[in-house]
């Protein structure tokens, strides 16, 4: 059994009479990809700063790879990489120069970083970056110069807080290829806040929190099986015909969608009305659903006949 | 130390790359040369006519020698704090655009990264006032130059005192603000502000005695009288050897703060440095303590 590579148990922290995290408590194990959701100002970056031990908390124990970080701040950080939600490089200095100087955080200098510089530059390609000022990449270049300052010291648990936020889907899936390869090859923990809920849907484990509480939490398959509804879409059919089925749908267009409580009914509606189903598709439940429902805003199955 | 050496290399090289922060350290060296040149070189030179006795006549290089140092003992008795103030404007910024967030996020001690905003600013201030000193040894070249060789030592001793002492004030002050407006705020009224309060402008003779007590309680006003004693003395020296009474010598160093008064009590150079000094010492200490709290808080 994997071990926990972060335990967080009844984490509290309030600003004034805000809880912003309110007897938090989850794991993460050692190698996952967790992901860690909850609407803005749900208590996210709060968890995370204290993680990080940017933040002290005021009640609860947070163990990082079995440290305490009360008690071990600074083995804590050792273990750690964050990608920050925005970047926090130096914009006018070169990339060279900016990881130079946070390598020297980490003690890396001389050989040593020129030697870590080289494993960096071949994983994100940061070659032709190297002598560029930080302030005149685009968004996605900077990104990975945001991850290769994370990964410069070689932390056992990488954060990234909305890592693809504003980037192009081709500079997010570069950026969800280097995660995948970390993940392979080192079995980095991966700590992950997004919007995009897509991304959530690869997690090992995800928790959903709100007003500093979870709400929910499972795989991805048990939370969309719990919050989100699979879906009948039936195309070339009349609405006569879809409400012989005897379940709630919706029009999308120039089809419908027929909500499941069970992905196993569609076998039965096959066999009883095989003349609906000339052109179909079955979509599982979405995490975008699975978020919507959990946090208590509307999702899928809203507005039906 | 390599983790700190580094770091003063990233904080001196974002110090001179960052247009803002550098420029905006050499406007009041460049306000005060504008005004010299306008007008505050001949209310120098007039108001150091006015003291001389009615029938003596000093050779004009001489005058112009005089003024000089003074003007160049303005220049760098303010230069040495405004400087300092706009080169720690760092310590802010990382603080303000999130950067120390990151520096926070690494297992690096507070300590080196409070040293590194210190000794950074000291060396990027150093630079630019020694650099500044050789600009104005050469214009004094041009118009007289009366220093002897130890002038010259102690006037660079003393821009390394006033640096020392400028970067253990601003950052005392800098360690309590966090955004720009407030950075803004401090830079302005130290620009604005310090070259009168430490008698660079003005000499603290020409104030009323309530305000010139109250001014004596500042250290930079030792550092400017220290500034004006060691580029005034050739000029002084040789007015002697022309023949000017000692007497009336002695008279222009009260006239033009080379002697300084701690309520009626003439405060010697030694005392000056003490006083520098101890204060460097003092701010450095509370800076330390400052930063240790920071720590434990965290």
């Amino acid at each position: 059994m994997a071990e926990k590579s972060i335990i967080i148990n009844g984490l509290c922290k309030s600003f004034g009479e805000i809880k912003a995290v309110n007897n938090l408590s989850f794991s993460v194990k050692e190698g996952e990809l967790f992901a860690f959701l909850g609407v803005n100002g749900a208590g996210k970056s709060t968890t995370i700063s204290i993680l990080c031990g940017l933040l002290q908390m005021d009640a609860g124990q947070v163990l990082v790879c079995g440290h305490d970080i009360a008690d071990e701040a600074s083995t804590v950080k050792e273990q750690i990489g964050v990608v920050f939600q925005n970047s926090l490089l130096d914009s006018s200095l070169s990339v060279f120069d900016n990881l130079k100087s946070r390598a020297a955080l980490y003690g890396i200098t001389g050989n040593a970083f020129k030697s870590r510089l080289r494993e960096l530059q071949e994983l994100l390609e940061l070659a032709p970056l190297l002598k560029r000022p930080v302030g005149k990449l685009s968004g996605g270049q900077r990104r990975r110069i945001d991850i290769a300052r994370a990964l410069l010291h070689k932390p056992k648990i990488l954060i990234l807080d909305e890592p693809t936020t504003g980037l192009d889907p081709q500079t997010r899936q570069t950026i969800w290829n280097v995660i995948s390869s970390l993940r392979r090859d080192n079995k980095t923990t991966v700590f992950l806040t997004t919007h995009y809920m897509e991304e959530a849907a690869d997690a090992d484990h995800v928790v959903i929190i709100d007003k500093g509480s979870i709400i929910a939490e499972g795989t991805p398959l048990e939370l969309k099986n719990r919050f989100a509804f699979d879906s009948l879409t039936l195309y070339g059919v009349s609405e006569e015909a879809v409400q012989r089925l005897e379940e709630k749908y919706e029009r999308v267009g120039d089809h419908f969608r027929v909500i499941l409580s069970d992905v196993s009914q569609v076998k039965d509606m096959l066999l009883e009305h095989p003349e609906l189903f000339n052109d179909f598709e079955v979509v599982k439940g979405k995490m975008d659903d699975v978020f919507l429902n959990a946090t208590g805003k509307k999702g899928l199955g809203g507005d039906l006949s | 130390m390599t983790t700190v050496r580094t770091l003063i290399y990233r904080n001196c090289k974002l110090f001179f790359k960052d247009k803002g922060m550098f420029f905006t350290s050499l406007i009041t060296p460049a306000i005060l040369l504008v005004l010299y040149v306008t007008f505050l070189g001949n209310v120098y030179r007039d108001s150091f006519v006015t003291n001389l006795p009615e029938g003596v006549v000093l050779e004009e290089g001489l005058i112009d020698g005089f003024v000089g140092g003074q003007l160049i003992s303005s220049l760098l008795a303010v230069s040495c704090i405004t400087v300092a103030f706009c080169s720690n404007m760092l310590m802010v910024q990382d603080k303000a655009n999130g950067t120390r967030s990151d520096f926070d996020a690494s297992p690096v001690n507070p300590s080196a990264l409070s040293a590194s905003y210190y000794l950074a600013t000291m060396l990027s201030t150093l630079l630019i006032c020694y650099i500044t000193a050789g600009i104005g040894f050469a214009y004094m070249g041009m118009v007289g130059w009366y220093l002897s060789a130890g002038d010259v030592l102690l006037l660079l001793l003393d821009i390394f005192l006033t640096v020392s002492f400028g970067t253990a004030l601003s950052s005392v002050i800098h360690h309590f603000l966090s955004t720009q407006g407030q950075l803004s705020a401090v830079g302005t009224i130290v620009s604005a502000g310090y070259g009168f309060l430490c008698g660079a402008y003005m000499p603290l003779s020409q104030f009323s005695e309530g305000l010139r007590n109250a001014l004596s309680f500042l250290p930079g006003t030792y550092a400017t009288s220290l500034f004006r004693t060691h580029a005034l003395e050739g000029a002084l020296r040789e007015m002697e050897t022309v023949g000017l009474p000692s007497e009336l010598t002695e008279t222009l160093k009260d006239v033009f703060d080379c002697n300084i008064y701690f309520f009626g009590t003439k405060v010697s150079q030694p005392i000056c440095y003490l006083v520098l000094c101890g204060s460097t010492v003092l701010l450095l200490g509370l800076y330390v303590c400052l930063n240790f709290g920071t720590q434990k808080r965290k």
